[in-house]
C-alpha cells in the first residue's frame, strides 16, 4: 500500500524521536501530524519531542492529535515532550490544562537534555 | 478443467464498458444503482454471481450489503474480517485477488464453496484513498477471469465506490442533524428569577459535537453544561449525546461538580478511549445567588454585572475529557450578584483564524451587557458571527439571575 507523504517526518535527534509540527495544525492537517505522532511513540522508549516552535495556530483537531500522543506515550510507559515558543499555543493547552501532565520546553535542546539518550534499543 | 471463455469480440466489450458507466444509471437513487451496477456487471462479465462488502470502520469487518444471484450473502449478513478469506484478503491488500479454486480453505464464507461457485475474482472499491469495501464476482463453471475482466470489474467497483460514498455520507448527514435536533433542548427549563437564552449554529463543515443542556435538579439547582467533543459528523455527535446524558446521569448521583466531570472522564476513557472533548459545568444555587463550576478543558463563562465592566469569570482551569493520568480538577464558587447575566458558548463563537484567543474573548465581553437573555444572544452572535459562515459549530447559552427576583433579596 502506497502511504501518502504527510510532510510530518520523524526525525531521531540523539536516540529521541522528534517530529516537527506544522505552522498552524487544524482539521485540514491534524490527522497526518496524529499519524506521524503514533509512529514515533512506537519508536525506541516511548518517550518523543513533537516540536512545536513553529506552531502559531493549534485547533481541537490538533490538541486531539496531542492527546491521542500523549496517551499512547503514557500506555507504552514513555513520554510527550512538548517544544512551544508561540503565545497562542501555550495559551490553548493551559485553557485545557494539558500544559500540567505535558512536559514543555522552550528549545528542543532543552526537551533532549531532560531525556535519557542512549540509542534507542533494537 | 479450467476454462477461458471464448475471446469477447471487441463490440460486445465496448458494450459491457458502456452498461457498467451508463450515465443512466446516474439518475438512479444510490441504493438502486448498487442493485443494478451488480446485475449489469454480472451480465457484462458474463458471470453467475456479484457481491459488495462494505467495510465497517469501527469492526474492521467486511459486511455484505448488495448481491445479485448471491441474496444469501446479505440476508444472512454474512461479515468477513479484514485481511481473511477471499474478500478479507483483497481490502487488505488493496488489489484484485483471483481464485481459480473455491472451497473453504481460500474463502472463508461457506455459503460460496456450498453454492458450487467455481472460480471468483474480487477488487477493492476505493473511495478519497481508503478501501471502503469488495466488489466480487463467481462462475459457477471453473472459468479463468482475464487482465480485461479484471479491469472491467475495476470499472464497476470504481462506479460503486463513488455511490455508497455518496449515499453514506448523506445518511451520515441527515442521521447527525437529526440526533444534534434531539439533544439540544427544544425548550428551556422555567426556574423562577432565571431567565435563559440559547442559540446553536452548526459549523460549514456540517454538523459537530458541540452541546449545550441545562436543567434543574430536584434540590432546586440550576445546572448548565456546555461541551466541545473533537472530531465532526455523525461519529462527535453521537458521543456528545452520550456524553450529555451520562454527565446528567453523574449530576443526580453526586452534588460535586468536579466529581460529576471525573466520573464522566473514567466513563470516556473506558468505553470511547479516542474520544476527547471539553465540558464545563455548572451548578447555580437554588436562590440564584451562587454558582459552583468546574472547567475541562473549557472556557469560562463571560459574566455581565450592572454597573460593572463585563468580563471572564475567575475560574481556576481544569484537564479536558481523555487525557490519561487524570487529574482532579478545582472547583470554584463563583458569586452572582443580582441582575448578572452569565453566557457559556463554546469556542466556535470566539475563534477566528489567524487571530489570538483572547482577541475574540475580548469580543464577546464587549458585545455583551446585562440586559435580556434573548437579546443578548442576539447581540453576541451579531458581533462575533455577524452573517460570515462560521467554520465551527457555535453553542451559546444566557443565564440572567433576576435583580427582582425574592429569593435575591430585590
Amino acid at each position: 500500500m502506497q502511504v501518502p507523504d504527510l510532510g510530518f517526518p520523524v526525525e531521531v535527534v540523539e536516540g529521541m524521536p522528534v517530529v516537527a509540527a506544522p505552522d498552524d495544525i487544524d482539521i485540514t492537517n491534524a490527522d497526518g501530524l496524529r499519524t506521524a505522532l503514533l509512529e514515533a511513540a512506537s519508536l525506541g522508549h516511548g518517550t518523543f519531542v513533537v516540536d512545536m516552535s513553529r506552531t502559531q495556530f493549534c485547533d481541537t483537531a490538533g490538541l486531539h492529535a496531542l492527546v491521542a500522543a500523549h496517551n499512547r506515550a503514557r500506555a507504552g510507559g514513555g513520554q510527550l515532550l512538548l517544544v512551544t515558543r508561540g503565545a497562542a499555543v501555550d495559551r490553548i493547552l493551559s485553557i485545557t490544562g494539558l500544559d500540567r501532565v505535558i512536559p514543555n520546553f522552550p528549545s528542543l535542546e532543552e526537551a533532549l537534555a531532560q531525556t535519557p539518550n542512549d540509542p534507542a534499543p533494537g | 478443467v479450467t476454462a477461458q471463455l471464448e475471446p469477447v469480440p471487441i463490440e460486445e466489450r465496448l458494450r459491457a464498458i458502456q452498461s457498467i458507466t451508463d450515465a443512466a444509471l446516474s439518475r438512479l437513487d444510490d441504493g438502486e444503482l448498487l442493485a443494478e451496477l451488480l446485475e449489469r456487471t454480472r451480465d457484462a462479465l458474463q458471470a453467475d454471481t456479484a457481491a459488495v462488502l462494505l467495510l465497517d470502520f469501527s469492526s474492521g469487518q467486511l459486511i455484505a450489503t448488495a448481491a445479485a444471484g448471491l441474496e444469501e450473502e446479505v440476508k444472512q449478513g454474512v461479515r468477513i474480517p479484514v485481511g481473511r478469506g477471499f474478500a478479507g484478503r483483497i481490502a487488505a491488500e488493496r488489489r484484485p485477488v483471483i481464485l481459480d479454486h473455491v472451497d473453504h480453505t481460500t474463502v472463508l464464507n461457506p455459503i460460496l464453496w456450498a453454492k458450487g461457485i467455481q472460480s471468483m475474482m474480487g477488487v477493492p472499491m476505493v473511495a478519497s484513498g481508503r478501501v471502503i469495501g469488495v466488489l466480487h464476482v463467481g462462475s459457477l463453471t471453473p472459468r479463468r477471469f482475464t487482465g480485461d475482466d479484471i479491469e472491467l470489474l475495476q470499472m464497476a467497483a470504481d462506479r460503486a465506490a463513488a455511490a455508497v460514498q455518496s449515499m453514506t455520507a448523506q445518511a451520515d448527514r441527515l442521521a447527525a442533524i437529526a440526533l444534534q435536533r434531539s439533544l439540544v433542548p427544544t425548550a428551556l427549563p422555567a426556574v423562577p428569577g432565571a431567565e435563559l437564552a440559547a442559540r446553536y449554529v452548526p459549523g460549514s463543515g456540517g454538523v459537530g459535537g458541540d452541546w449545550y443542556d441545562v436543567f434543574t435538579l430536584p434540590t432546586g439547582e440550576l445546572c448548565v453544561a456546555v461541551g466541545d467533543v473533537a472530531g465532526s459528523g455523525l461519529p462527535a455527535a453521537v458521543i456528545m449525546g452520550r456524553m450529555r446524558s451520562a454527565l446528567r446521569a453523574y449530576a443526580l448521583e453526586t452534588p460535586d461538580p468536579a466529581e460529576v466531570l471525573d466520573r464522566l472522564d473514567r466513563k470516556m476513557q473506558h468505553f470511547e478511549p479516542d474520544a476527547m472533548a471539553t465540558v464545563l459545568y455548572a451548578v447555580i444555587d437554588p436562590g440564584l445567588d451562587r454558582m459552583r463550576i468546574c472547567l475541562a478543558g473549557h472556557f469560562p463563562p463571560v459574566i455581565a454585572c450592572p454597573g460593572r465592566p463585563t468580563a471572564l469569570a475567575k475560574v481556576e482551569t481544569g484537564m479536558i475529557i481523555g487525557v490519561a493520568d487524570p487529574v482532579r480538577r478545582p472547583v470554584t464558587t463563583v458569586p452572582i450578584q443580582p441582575g448578572t447575566l452569565l453566557c457559556f458558548y463554546t469556542d466556535g463563537l470566539i475563534e477566528r483564524p489567524g487571530e489570538l484567543i483572547d482577541d475574540g474573548l475580548a469580543r464577546l465581553c464587549d458585545a455583551m451587557t446585562a440586559q435580556s437573555p434573548e437579546v443578548a444572544c442576539a447581540a453576541v452572535m451579531q458581533a462575533l458571527v455577524g452573517s460570515g459562515p462560521a467554520r465551527d459549530d457555535i453553542a451559546l447559552l444566557m443565564v440572567r439571575c433576576q435583580a427582582d427576583h425574592p429569593a435575591n433579596g430585590g
